[in-house]
């Protein structure tokens, strides 16, 4: 090949390696963008007047007089427009059979929208399930069921050789000629008074315990137990780690045993999660029963078993970086070889160590394959420490898999889910730039 | 001085009794890693033999009739070997060339600075826990692919195959032109290029035409889930890869310069060479990860237990081992003892004999490379 | 210091061998502080040390005596290092190592089997070439030593820190900073905090490798002045690869070759009128 060709093709190859190094990153960014937009607007969204009555009766937070007028006001807005409904229904109700037959489903779909929307009418009976005993508390939510309310789904199949075509079209056609046709328009231009919403900081998402399936409040108990499996998981990881790592490091020689013992490592290392999981049920619930059923602590020791070969080889190599010449100066003024161990060499590859634990803790919170058997609920009560014996818990991960796809409502609650992701992947996050800057410091301190 | 310097033979015997006593404690505790690995071995086995008992190993390796809930139940899994595989394929096809070229350009390309920000990126891809993956896979990519499937796999393909087709162009028409005599070779060389550009272009358009009208009937698909995995499976790939390359040494590099190599040449005639055996530790790591991966296939790949037709059409939905077991636990749980229960633990087992045979082949691998460098 | 010898002793220089005449009889048993000078204390005979098969120190004979300061020189390789090692039985730490022939202290063979290692090396202080505190403070790098062997009043341990700090003529800088961490020391502080680690034990004996070849010429020099303060009250053991050094603070001097013990005498007699060809060779220069 000619020069010029070779070189050309060394920029074109820089520029290719180039190019996988900024698409890798791309792929992080786009992969956070949506998770921390989305997420946020768990926290920080614009809440309703019905959210402000909902932290008032459940949470007691609140002025009440002020809550009081502020619904005052929004229930002064909403009056025309829950009469044209009053109205209409009594119309139905001593009306021909013609007249109802023609409007009475079309009414009865519009008014439970209406409701879902407003909440109920003042004056009739307190349904049941806490999510229809309020209106919308998210003025993001109300604006999509404003749209429900003015817009009929349909689906247009003219077209062959395509899917059906979703179309929209207004309500208000069905309603032509009747009372409810001004409701509307007065629906559309007064909603926002009828629900006054207001720029909302609820930070109190990760401290509150979850109503009616997500549908209010946050996400403590997957918090809690989150806490919970990532902490007990290290407490049986690492001291059988940090022992290990001390034999493999300073007692091991070149023995069948040791190499075997580290194939076994590696191996436990490459197990794939969900066998941990089944080796868990089968193993710690089934065989030994540390519980009855699914439990914290058997979650824990699944967990720690999965992060167990982690903690063993940051470990290992965080004290064979220990400077040989500090072990010689202990054992040259004397000191047998444990002392040695306990006061010199670990204190000096503590920050080393730390840093193994602190990512592998991230690893055990994150992990969701591994509790799915052993210790995860979709939906609980924080625990007491001492219930973590024999009571299962929710736990972020778990939940986030069951938020998404096998709750009841998936669509209304998408920011409990973003929260809940955002919440989890920050946790992970700091843990590993914690990692990371004690891991900065290690070198200061070994170097002087 | 004497006196001082003795020690008693009670003493010594002592000592040494407790040397001994405390090496083997510290080494029972060690063991318990190898104790952990047998007893997973033992349970899984413990739990999967009865199904093979009860329903024989031929249907489940070769029937595509997986029906485990009905009166009369199938256990036909290949269609779920086979989802598992096409995943698996599809993700390293993803993160082995981008993962090479990634770990290439940490180790050799990019500047001191720029790598101290791209080792935290890597860190921080390799951190994200697999949910979360599987939730954007849900949420984020799948309803994507749905409205715009063509369009997004079209622009895959222009952002693989245009820096490929640019390379290729030059070198081709360089290649080309250096049959010509000296003084037209120049203008040949703009000539093939142009040529070849032409081609190239219009190839590319014609495909990516192709690539836009494809129905996407799901977003949930093989295509997703190999991406996603792809992604997942990338930051492994890139560091063990990248510790590889900086095992080579300076030495090679040195000597190939020396010569008057360019350091695409160094990188791709020497160092990726004598670096191989770490990169293929590094691709059947990352594979491992792939195939071991439970919430994004369960959540993203539509657990559709049939095998696509053809077989490599990724739009369509698979079932993978690892989301079969996650899924059918739940039920499979009330009724322990039967075969439903067990069959999972076959699936199981078949996973943890897959990632442990691909460990030790890693380990073969590396162990080889040592031995050679000597 | 130079050519001061014990006027009773009769003196051998003969190539690779070293005789004293019977030991007087002598106070046996002492602790710390100056002792008789001029007895033989560690005396090897035909003392060996083998790295698998090969012999890094080869059959080398001669008689440390106490009180004074004996350099071993010789070109790198020579096996300095290791008899040095060997002494405070170092080398036990390193897999594949073992000992042939007698090395004795006090006439206690050191590779008996019920030698008791940790009590020897309490007696034997030990300062390597690249000064190597602990990343602890000055205060617990100095009283490691003495908390190792069961001490643990803060009000002893304070009066041994400061003691050995003045030995090792630190005390006056670190005075202030004793709970820093040592690692914040200069280079030549931190070998003299490594100095003052070693004799807090209250050794009789101290083995110096190289002990200023990793310092600038200033910290050289005051270590030097150190092992001049030092003598008598311990017997000085130092490994240089310096022949002006060895000739500036030594009384005896040891020439190594590949293993072998060369020649050994007094340090003026050594530098001035060698006896061995090799010797005078490495002296002068010719190789090293």
């Amino acid at each position: 090949m000619e020069l010029g060709t070779r070189r050309l093709f060394n920029r074109s190859f820089s520029f290719v390696s180039i190019a996988a190094i900024v698409l890798m990153s791309l792929s992080l960014v786009v992969l956070l963008g949506p998770i921390v937009i989305k997420g946020s607007k768990a926290f920080v969204f614009y809440g309703t007047i019905e959210y402000r009555e909902l932290m008032l009766d459940r949470f007691s937070r609140g002025n009440r007089a002020a809550v009081e007028a502020e619904k005052a006001r929004a229930e002064a807005a909403r009056k025309p427009v829950l009469d044209l409904i009053r109205g209409f229904e009594a119309q139905l109700d001593t009306a021909d059979a013609d007249f109802r037959r023609r409007y009475r489903d079309d009414f009865n779909e519009l008014k439970s929208l209406v409701l879902e929307l407003l909440g109920p009418m003042p004056g009739e009976s307190e349904p049941v399930l806490m999510r229809q005993q309020y209106g919308q508390t998210r003025w993001d939510r109300a604006r999509i069921k404003l749209d429900g309310v003015l817009y009929v789904e349909e689906y247009n199949y003219s077209d062959p050789t395509k899917m059906g075509v979703k179309v929209l079209k207004p309500r208000v056609d069905r309603f032509r000629g009747t009372s409810l046709e001004p409701l509307f328009g007065a629906l559309e231009h007064g909603v926002k008074d009828m629900l006054q919403p207001r720029l909302t900081w609820y930070w109190r998402f990760l401290f509150d315990g979850s109503h009616d399936s997500h549908f209010f409040g946050g996400i403590w108990p997957e918090m809690l137990g989150t806490i919970y499996l990532a902490l007990g998981a290290m407490l049986f990881a690492v001291p059988l780690g940090i022992i290990t790592a001390i034999y493999l490091a300073e007692y091991a020689g070149e023995s069948h045993f040791v190499s075997m013992l580290r194939t076994c490592i590696s191996s436990l290392a490459g197990v794939p999660s969900i066998v941990f999981g089944l080796f868990g049920l089968a193993f710690f619930i089934n065989t030994i029963k540390v519980s009855q059923s699914k439990s914290v602590l058997a979650g824990a020791l699944t967990l720690a078993v999965l992060v167990l070969p982690t903690v063993i080889r940051a470990s290992e190599e965080a004290i064979k970086a220990v400077p040989l010449t500090y072990k010689e100066a202990s054992m040259s003024l004397g000191a047998s070889r444990w002392r040695t161990i306990l006061t010199v060499i670990l204190p000096a590859a503590l920050p080393g160590v730390l840093t193994s634990i602190i990512i592998s803790m991230g690893r055990a919170a994150g992990e969701t394959a591994p509790i799915i058997f052993t210790a995860a609920v979709s939906v609980g009560k924080p625990l007491a420490v001492w219930q973590t014996l024999a009571q299962p818990t929710p736990a972020l991960p778990w939940n986030i898999y069951n938020l998404a796809t096998e709750h009841q409502a998936i669509d209304e609650i998408r920011h409990v889910q973003y929260g809940m992701v955002l919440t989890l992947v920050v946790l992970v996050l700091a843990l590993n730039l914690t990692a990371i800057i004690i891991r900065a410091r290690i070198s200061k301190k070994l170097r002087g | 001085m004497q006196r001082q310097l003795l020690i008693s033979k009670g003493a010594r015997r002592f000592n040494r009794l407790g040397a001994l006593f405390g090496h083997s404690l510290l080494g029972a505790i060690a063991s318990s890693s190898v104790i952990a690995l047998l007893f997973i071995f033992y349970f899984i086995m413990r739990d999967a033999l009865p199904f093979f008992r009860i329903e024989g190993v031929r249907e489940f390796f070769t029937s595509t009739h997986w029906y485990p809930s009905r009166d009369a139940p199938e256990f036909g899994a290949l269609a779920i070997f086979v989802g598992s595989a096409l995943v698996t394929l599809g993700a390293s096809i993803v993160a082995v060339p981008l993962g090479i070229l990634a770990a290439l350009c940490l180790s050799d390309i990019l500047p001191f600075s720029v790598r101290q920000v791209a080792k935290p990126v890597i860190e921080m891809l390799a951190a994200i826990p697999s949910v979360v993956f599987g939730f954007f896979a849900l949420v984020v990519f799948a309803p994507l692919l749905q409205t715009h499937g063509g369009s997004i796999i079209a622009a895959g393909a222009w952002i693989v195959f245009a820096p490929l087709g640019l390379v290729a162009v030059a070198v081709s028409s360089d290649a080309a032109a250096s049959r010509l005599p000296l003084k037209a070779r120049a203008a040949g060389r703009v000539g093939a290029a142009v040529l070849m550009g032409s081609l190239a272009i219009l190839a590319l358009l014609a495909l990516t035409g192709f690539l836009n009208r494809l129905p996407v009937s799901t977003g949930t698909n093989a295509f997703n889930v190999s991406i996603i995995l792809g992604i997942m499976a990338l930051p492994t790939i890139v560091s063990v890869s990248e510790d590889a390359l900086n095992a080579v040494g300076r030495e090679l590099r040195e000597g190939s310069y020396a010569l008057g190599a360019t350091r695409a040449e160094t990188l791709l005639k020497v160092v990726v060479p004598a670096a191989a055996s770490g990169i293929l530790a590094a691709v059947i790591l990352g594979v491992m990860r792939a195939v071991g991966e439970t919430m994004v296939v369960w959540m993203a790949s539509g657990n559709a237990a049939r095998i696509p037709s053809p077989w490599f059409n990724v739009l369509e939905p698979v079932r993978t081992l690892t989301a079969t077991i996650a899924g059918d636990m739940g039920e499979a749980d009330q009724v322990t003892g039967s075969a439903r229960y067990h069959v999972l633990f076959a699936m199981a087992l078949c996973l943890l004999a897959f990632a442990f045979i691909m460990n030790l082949v890693s380990e073969y691998v590396v162990r080889r490379s040592r031995k050679m460098r000597g | 210091m130079k050519g001061m010898s014990d006027p009773e002793e009769t003196v051998e220089n003969t190539k690779g061998n070293f005789s004293a005449p019977l030991a007087k009889p002598s106070v046996r048993a002492r602790s710390g502080g100056a002792q008789p000078s001029g007895e033989p204390l560690i005396r090897a005979k035909e003392f060996s040390v083998y790295y698998g098969s090969k012999a890094a120190v080869d059959r080398v004979t001669f008689d440390i005596q106490a009180g004074k300061v004996t350099a071993i020189i010789g070109p790198s390789g020579c096996g300095k290092s290791t008899y040095l090692r060997a002494i405070n039985r170092m080398n036990d730490l390193i897999p594949g190592c073992r000992a042939g022939g007698v090395l004795s202290l006090d006439e206690q063979n050191l590779y008996a089997s019920d030698v008791d290692v940790v009590a020897l090396r309490k007696m034997i202080g030990m300062v390597f070439q690249k000064p190597n505190p602990f990343p602890k403070s000055v205060f617990d790098n100095v009283a490691f030593g003495p908390r190792i062997h069961g001490l643990n009043d803060r009000g002893t341990l304070a009066e041994i820190v400061e003691r050995s700090l003045r030995r090792a003529a630190l005390f006056e800088e670190v005075k202030d900073r004793l709970n820093d961490s040592a690692l914040g020391l200069s280079g030549g502080q931190q070998q003299r905090l490594c100095i003052a680690r070693a004799v807090a034990v209250d050794p009789k004996i101290l083995l110096m490798d190289e002990p200023a070849s990793a310092l600038d010429p200033r910290s050289t020099t005051r270590i030097e002045d150190l092992i001049g303060e030092l003598r008598g009250v311990y017997t000085i053991i130092i490994v240089t690869h310096n022949m002006q050094q060895a000739a500036r603070v030594s009384d005896m001097t040891a020439f190594f070759y590949e293993g072998r013990l060369i020649e050994f005498g007094n340090t003026d007699e050594i530098f001035t009128k060698p006896r061995a060809k090799e010797t005078e060779d490495y002296i002068t220069g010719r190789f090293g």
